[in-house]
């Protein structure tokens, strides 16, 4: 990784305190030649004051205890001062570690685990490696720090956390508003497995483990409308909730009109349904796909089943010839159904839970398969 | 008399698809037969109710028990059955909120969330339409035979 390479080059003398505080050193002076470019890296070797300000006040603790090796670090980083300027994702990734430093307390512990700082407020828990920015409000930060960075954050990923345990609220800093289109995935997958679903949020939006929640409701509710609006003839070209809830609600409303005013006009008609009917019927419905199926095996057979309902009727027998395919499935359910409907009348108080399939119709067991085949042939 | 359609208690094996509309002709038209044989011909009404609800019935056994309307209807109708009352079914849609008519048209929306109902009432919809179209087919064959 090249943070760790420039570190390693930076610092020749690791011996009395950690690397990364030479590294948050040179970082922030990096930082302040971008705020100022008349920003002289020299002077802060000696006036390492300033630099200590922007330091978690342990790092600067311990800075103060060891005041020589501010010259090096200074030096160093006149060297690697000029690197961060080629490449910018070198600076991001260094950003994203300055901020890990920036959260928790415990650089230590930061330094092992992946680049993302805890998201409570409280310290983070050791064991769960902290995730990227954002860092939550920290009031006892130095304002210093804030500022910095604000600043050196040009682009960064914002990532939001649908986790069940209490998140933080995070402040509204004037970061909620810089998404990032960097695709820096690699950062939050390294670590660990953690509790949280990790949403890109858009560019814009909050990333509010609620928000969240109900951004992902509302889209799943408009998906459920534009169904909604394809079934309903004529409502794709409204727009509006309200008025497309209108037409549904209408197109509901005929729709039961309908049945019930086709019901009063089948007690009055009764119909003699031969199959031919039924055939013309589906046919009517599911023209292309009897057709299509085009078996025509066992004329005999519902050429003799056709002649028998047909014989029944009396009435003008029509068998065309696409729809020839149900006679031959057909037969079975028409023979069953006559025995059930003898059987329904003997047992007119036979309830039906729903859920569970009946038992003691041996022909009931036939038609399910049948009704399969049927299926199939649809 | 809500026995019509009992029997072919299997669940819709193809939930996905929809339900399925030779099953549905199949069951309506049993059911249709049925009660034109038992009901007395004088009583039209009450013969016209009975196909209405013949239809209703035809219609969530083939949509199944996987939808929450189908089961609601079932229910209703079973409870029927047994107590005899006869309640309105259509409720007007003076709600001002539309969500409250939307729940009062469709069977069983009374005790769903918002994205439930939605989802039930497409499937509503695609249920009545169908069987609207199988009642008027039937219709159109037997009337264009008749003498």
């Amino acid at each position: 990784m090249e943070p760790r390479g420039s570190s390693g080059v930076g610092s020749g003398n690791s011996g009395t305190y950690t690397p990364e505080i030479a590294e948050s050193l040179r970082f922030e002076e990096e930082i302040q030649s971008l705020i100022d470019p008349s920003f002289d890296a020299s002077s802060a070797a000696g006036g390492s004051f300033t630099a200590l300000l922007g330091l978690p006040a342990n790092q600067a603790v311990e800075l103060l205890h060891h005041p020589g090796p501010g010259e090096p670090p200074a030096s160093a980083a006149t060297d690697t001062l000029r690197l961060p300027f080629g490449c910018s994702s070198t600076f991001v990734e260094r950003a994203a570690r300055f901020s890990v430093f920036a959260t928790d307390d415990s650089p230590a512990s930061s330094s092992g685990g992946g680049l993302s700082p805890g998201l409570k407020a409280e310290p983070p828990d050791s064991d769960s490696p902290p995730t990227l920015p954002a860092p939550a409000g920290k009031p006892r930060r130095p304002s210093k720090r804030k500022e910095c960075e604000k600043s050196k954050v040009s682009r960064r990923p914002r990532w939001g956390f649908l986790s069940r345990k209490a998140v933080a609220k995070k402040s509204k800093s004037a970061e909620e508003n810089t998404s990032a289109a960097k695709p820096a995935a690699e950062e939050n997958t390294s670590g660990d497995k953690l509790p949280y679903v990790h949403v890109r949020a858009r560019r814009g939006q909050a990333t509010d483990s609620h928000s969240l929640a109900e951004r992902a409701r509302r889209e799943k509710i408009n998906a459920r409308m534009k169904l909604l609006q394809e079934l309903v003839p004529g409502c794709s070209k409204i727009t509006g909730t309200a008025l497309v809830l209108d037409e549904i609600i209408n197109h509901v409303q005929s729709l039961q009109r309908q049945v019930e005013f086709l019901s009063m006009k089948l007690a009055a008609v009764n119909p003699r349904i031969d199959f031919s009917g039924l055939d013309h019927i589906l046919s009517a419905e599911c023209g292309p796909l009897a057709v299509a199926s085009g078996c025509g095996g066992g004329a005999s057979d519902p050429a003799m089943w056709a002649s028998d309902t047909a014989a029944s009727t009396g009435g003008i027998r029509r068998m065309p010839a696409p729809p020839q395919i149900w006679h031959l499935d057909v037969v079975h359910p028409q023979q069953s159904s006559t025995v059930w409907e003898n059987n329904g009348v003997a047992h007119p108080h036979f309830l039906l839970s729903p859920a569970t399939s009946l038992v003691g119709y041996d022909p009931a067991s036939s038609v399910p398969l049948n009704s399969n085949r049927l299926k199939t042939e649809l | 008399m809500d026995s019509k359609n009992s029997a072919c208690g299997n669940p819709n094996p193809n939930p996905t698809l929809g339900p399925s509309k030779l099953m549905l002709a199949f069951r309506f038209l049993r059911a249709l037969s049925l009660v034109h044989r038992t009901t007395p011909a004088s009583s039209r009404t009450c013969r016209g109710r009975r196909i209405e609800r013949a239809a209703y019935a035809s219609m969530a056994y083939s949509a199944g028990t996987g939808r929450g309307w189908s089961r609601a209807v079932l229910r209703r109708l079973h409870h029927r059955a047994r107590r005899r009352a006869v309640a309105p079914r259509r409720l007007s849609t003076t709600a001002g909120n539309r969500a409250e008519a939307l729940r009062q048209l469709v069977p069983g929306g009374a005790g769903m969330d918002y994205c439930t109902l939605l989802e039930e009432t497409a499937d509503y919809i695609k249920c009545l339409t169908m069987q609207v179209e199988l009642m008027q087919g039937i219709v159109d064959s037997s009337s264009s035979y008749g003498p």
